[in-house]
């Protein structure tokens, strides 16, 4: 019970800590930041050690055993030696510790470099680039297409805002003329998508303010109901 | 769920007919599939019992398109006591014989069931199938399939036009590049943003007070670190020539060596190698809020006159953005993060918006690969760009005037798209 | 008495002050406070009406300081805690084909729910986990959990127990490992999803609390994503919503619905309109939304007048800041 309570007040201490920046930098916020820093980074070390190490490395090399119903000790998988390739290459990456042979760990770069830039190029090509290409082929207007106004002016915002963007990111023509314009047409675009998105950031934000008041008022006081 | 079985004997007898009018002429059609082996409960004896249910027809087993000879897809016609308002079958379940095997239930399947996809399969085995159509008291199976072997594919042809595409793209790249290191001079337009660079760095020098570069807080394995440390060794030879300071903190120990030797450069190049000092640029910490907490206190301490803030930046954008307003710096900001550009935007005087950072770069250092990049993707954008304007004005017209053409070529191009495009 | 004593002597009365409540909570004294609907009225108009008096004071040359915004901001957030007035939440098109999908799921179908976030997005996420896992309850669903984030399966667990709070639902029996199951943390990003395309079993092993893969009942026939009805991913950022796309949906054909922070959810909207997703829940007004659908109203319901008086505060600075900057205040009088 004890623990309870305590356990309560050190979270009330450290939101109002940190919320005390709010008035100015002080000794609080300090506290309450370099603990988080701490226990953040010892969090993250402690996880990545025993899901990264222990529990993808160690475990899928040396699978652990089990006795079954006729008493033999079992593994309760195969052994995967593919790992100790990657295990190679991560011991490579600490050579950089050593300058002279530092170089080594250009290997371990470059496979992590060109794996990832293989497996993206597909994944953001095929759904960023052509599923997006895709559906914005569509009609703006016309008898033979039954739609609202509000689907024709979303329609027509859509084809000419993925467009009037490209063109703004097109580097190999002056931005001059009907190009100029209608790159200008693109950043208008680009600047509402961006307002659109910093207010979904403002709801964002509140949402955690939300969050951390009802546990101030509620969970820790008790003040709601 | 409930089902109701019909009570109606007419109607029995009248499903009893046709059931073996068709089983009489699925029999005679395939002949070779029905002599390999005949089921043992013969569905004839459904005419003696009025309320046994048809069975599944037309099993057919086909090979799974592009997979990795693991697949195979089973159809059927389901039974023509399977229909919606009276049902008299309850559903399905699939048998599988492997290699010759005995015959085991495998997938249990609801009413109105015509087709399941067998996974897992082994690509050097040979499987048979048949589906029993069951009510509420007999099960009925269907004939069996023909033996099929799943088939390995080793080439997608689905995706093929997403190859086309990507490879049209690639090769334009490489092309640029080759174009670009043989001396030819590729057309870049100028960035709005970097005209600033130059005021930023006189109105430092003027004010006496030194320029803060941040290259974001990812590694050197980010191209948007590349691209920010691009911009530094230009930034920081004027910084040479007008023989101001430069703060940098960094947050990765190999975009401080990188960085050292890119301001090193630049002080050659300018011809004062004597006034470069490694304490210029300096490590701080990984942590992403440590970090933050560190550049904001040098921002709040030294007031530089000029912030660059060039790379890739997560949450700390706005906390850095703002401290650096609050100061009264004017900031140069870019990143490629969609996300955290209007935080830039808000509350920096300049941005190099998304690809407007790797253009900037590419200006500024007239390397031959990231001008190749530059125009190579100028080039799918251009292709992006026609198909868009191709395709509406096409569909559009084809809509509202029924023209063939047009909406064959929306069509083709929303094809080609949508295989490039994996669907 | 120096500046710092002074803010030392309030950060102390402060605290005793709450000392004192919170004694009254646990000795049951003081049983909270809650405002009327007339109250609450009398709130919004004293509130409305001193915004109104610091736009005259702006017009007048008198601008006000970022401390006051602040101060503001979390009145906002706080009073409406407190109101017992309701909010009319209508229900956006991305919301309702996110129900939609889910209500064309035949009951006891399987779903896969990714928890890709963390404690600092939970008040946006929470809400909607809970609620998904009513719904899934309610059409007896069975539930396997997994994360992409390390904290994720932890915040799937309080979900749980949220949940199962509820004698409705605890009365359903959900058994761990035949009705639902939390596989855990799994570390590689989008990697992750590519492998448990052909494999589930390659990336967990073993599920939460160490138990094998082959002695869960719920899995015993899921070897990849063809073997679950749905996935649905509460996402914060990276990875999340954006490489479930990528890789489930796109190269395994998966049937997508997301929640995502407010943050991130403009970046998922292109892939809605081009079918990639069959919904999404974007923020807290999406979890409150999903919850009206559901007919579980609950914290995203409940946390929505906050947000709504907190919108309205923003919208007021941000006038009040441009009537500021064309009197051409901004510079001069800016008071930190």
């Amino acid at each position: 019970m004890f623990w309870e309570h305590f356990a309560v007040w050190v979270a009330a201490f450290l939101t109002l800590g940190i919320y005390s920046f709010l008035y100015k930098d002080n000794p609080w916020y300090k506290l309450c930041e370099s603990i988080f820093v701490g226990i953040s980074a010892g969090y993250w070390f402690v996880t990545l050690f025993w899901d990264n190490i222990y529990g993808k490395f160690w475990v899928g090399v040396f699978p652990p055993t089990h006795v079954n119903e006729l008493g033999e000790s079992v593994r309760t998988a195969q052994p995967d030696y593919w790992l100790l390739v990657g295990a190679v290459l991560g011991l490579l990456m600490l050579l950089r510790l050593v300058p002279k042979i530092g170089w080594l760990s250009r290997w371990s770069l470059a496979f992590i470099v060109g794996a990832t830039a293989g497996f993206y190029l597909i994944n953001y090509f095929s759904s960023n680039v052509m599923r997006q290409v895709q559906d914005t082929i569509m009609p703006l207007f016309g008898s033979g297409f039954d739609a609202s106004a509000y689907v024709i002016i979303g329609n027509i915002v859509v084809a000419v805002g993925t467009f009037t963007g490209l063109i703004y990111f097109f580097f190999s023509k002056e931005h001059r003329g009907a190009f100029g314009f209608s790159a200008k047409v693109g950043i208008f675009f680009l600047m509402v998508t961006f307002g659109a998105s910093f207010g979904y950031t403002v709801m964002s934000r509140m949402s955690l303010l939300i969050g951390r008041i009802d546990f101030l008022l509620s969970d820790w006081l008790g003040l709601i109901r | 769920m409930q089902y109701i079985r019909p009570t109606d004997g007419g109607r029995r007898s009248r499903l009893a007919f046709g059931f073996l009018s068709i089983l009489i002429v699925f029999a005679a059609l395939s002949a070779p599939v029905v002599a390999q082996d005949v089921v043992a409960d013969t569905p004839a004896d459904t005419t003696a019992v009025s309320h046994v249910p048809a069975p599944a027809t037309s099993v057919v087993v086909d090979d799974y398109k592009y997979d990795f000879g693991d697949r195979l897809n089973l159809s059927w016609v389901p039974s023509i006591d399977d229909q919606i308002g009276e049902r008299m079958v309850l559903g399905y379940i699939v048998y599988r014989s492997i290699n010759g095997g005995e015959f085991k239930p495998l997938e249990s399947l609801l009413p109105g069931a015509s087709s399941f996809e067998d996974k897992d399969l082994h690509a050097d085995s040979s499987y048979v199938y048949y589906v029993a159509a069951f009510s509420e008291t007999d099960t009925v199976p269907s004939i069996h399939t023909q033996a099929h072997q799943p088939e390995r594919e080793f080439i997608h042809f689905d995706l093929l036009w997403l190859f086309v595409i990507a490879a049209l793209i690639s090769f334009s790249v490489i092309y640029f590049i080759w174009m670009a290191r043989a001396g030819k001079d590729l057309f870049v337009r100028k960035i709005a943003g970097l005209d600033a660079v130059d005021d930023a760095i006189g109105r430092a020098t003027e004010m006496g007070r030194p320029i803060l570069f941040i290259p974001g807080i990812q590694d050197m394995d980010d191209v948007q670190t590349i691209a920010g440390l691009t911009i530094l060794g230009r930034v920081a030879k004027q910084i040479a020539d007008y023989d101001t300071r430069i703060r940098m903190p960094v947050s990765r120990s190999l975009v401080m060596t990188a960085a050292r030797e890119t301001i090193k450069a630049a002080y050659q190049i300018a011809g004062r190698p004597d006034a470069y000092s490694d304490d210029m640029v300096n490590y701080v910490t990984d942590e992403q809020f440590g970090y933050v907490a560190a550049v904001d206190g040098i921002m709040v301490r030294e007031r530089p006159a000029t912030i660059f803030l060039l790379g890739a930046f997560f949450a700390e954008s706005l906390i850095l953005a703002e401290t650096g307003n609050s100061v009264g710096a004017i900031q140069i900001a870019g990143t490629a993060r969609p996300a955290q550009l209007p935080f830039f935007i808000a509350a920096c005087d300049f941005t190099l918006i998304g690809e407007e950072l790797f253009a900037a770069s590419a200006y500024l250092s007239g390397e031959p690969k990231q001008l190749g990049s530059l125009k190579g993707q100028d080039v799918g954008k251009g292709i992006a760009m026609a198909v868009i304007l191709i395709g509406v004005i096409s569909v559009t017209l084809g809509k509202a005037f029924d023209i063939e053409i047009f909406n064959w070529i929306a069509d083709a191009l929303s094809t080609v798209f949508s295989k490039a495009g994996g669907s | 008495m120096s500046t710092r004593i002074k803010e030392i002597l309030v950060v102390a009365l402060v605290l005793v002050f709450c000392a004192i409540i919170y004694i009254g909570k646990v000795s049951g004294w003081m049983k909270g406070v809650t405002f009327s609907p007339a109250v609450s009225m009398i709130v919004i108009i004293l509130l409305a009406a001193s915004l109104a008096v610091i736009l005259v004071l702006t017009i007048r040359g008198r601008l006000v300081g970022r401390r006051t915004v602040f101060v503001y901001v979390g009145i906002a957030v706080a009073l409406p805690l407190f109101m017992s007035i309701s909010q009319y939440i209508p229900i956006s098109p991305e919301v309702r084909t996110l129900h939609d999908g889910l209500e064309d799921l035949q009951d006891g179908s399987k779903v896969l729910v990714s928890f890709d976030y963390d404690p600092p997005s939970a008040p946006e996420l929470q809400p909607m986990a809970e609620s998904f896992f009513r719904y899934c309850m309610d059409r007896d669903f069975k539930i396997v959990i997994m994360g992409l984030w390390p904290q994720g399966p932890l915040q799937a667990n309080q979900a749980m127990e949220k949940v199962l709070e509820d004698p409705k639902y605890a009365a359903k029996n959900y058994q761990y490992g035949v009705d639902w199951v939390n596989l855990g943390f799994q570390t590689g990003n989008e990697f992750v999803i590519q492998r448990m395309g052909t494999d589930f079993r390659s990336m967990f092993a073993t599920d939460y609390s160490g138990a094998n893969y082959e002695t869960l009942p719920i899995v015993k026939n899921v070897k990849n994503f063809s073997n679950v009805d749905y996935v649905f991913n509460l996402s914060a950022g990276y990875p999340g919503t954006v490489e479930w796309v990528q890789v489930a949906v796109d190269r395994y054909g998966v049937k997508l619905g997301a929640g995502n922070t407010a943050v991130q959810a403009p970046q998922c909207y292109p892939y809605l309109r081009s079918g990639q997703l069959i919904g999404i829940l974007g923020g807290m007004n999406g979890a409150a939304e999903f919850e009206k659908l559901t007919g579980h109203e609950a914290k995203g319901t409940k946390f929505m007048l906050s947000q709504s008086f907190s919108h309205m505060i923003v919208i007021a600075f941000i006038i009040i800041g441009n009537v500021a900057f064309f009197m051409g205040g901004r510079k001069k009088n800016l008071s930190v």
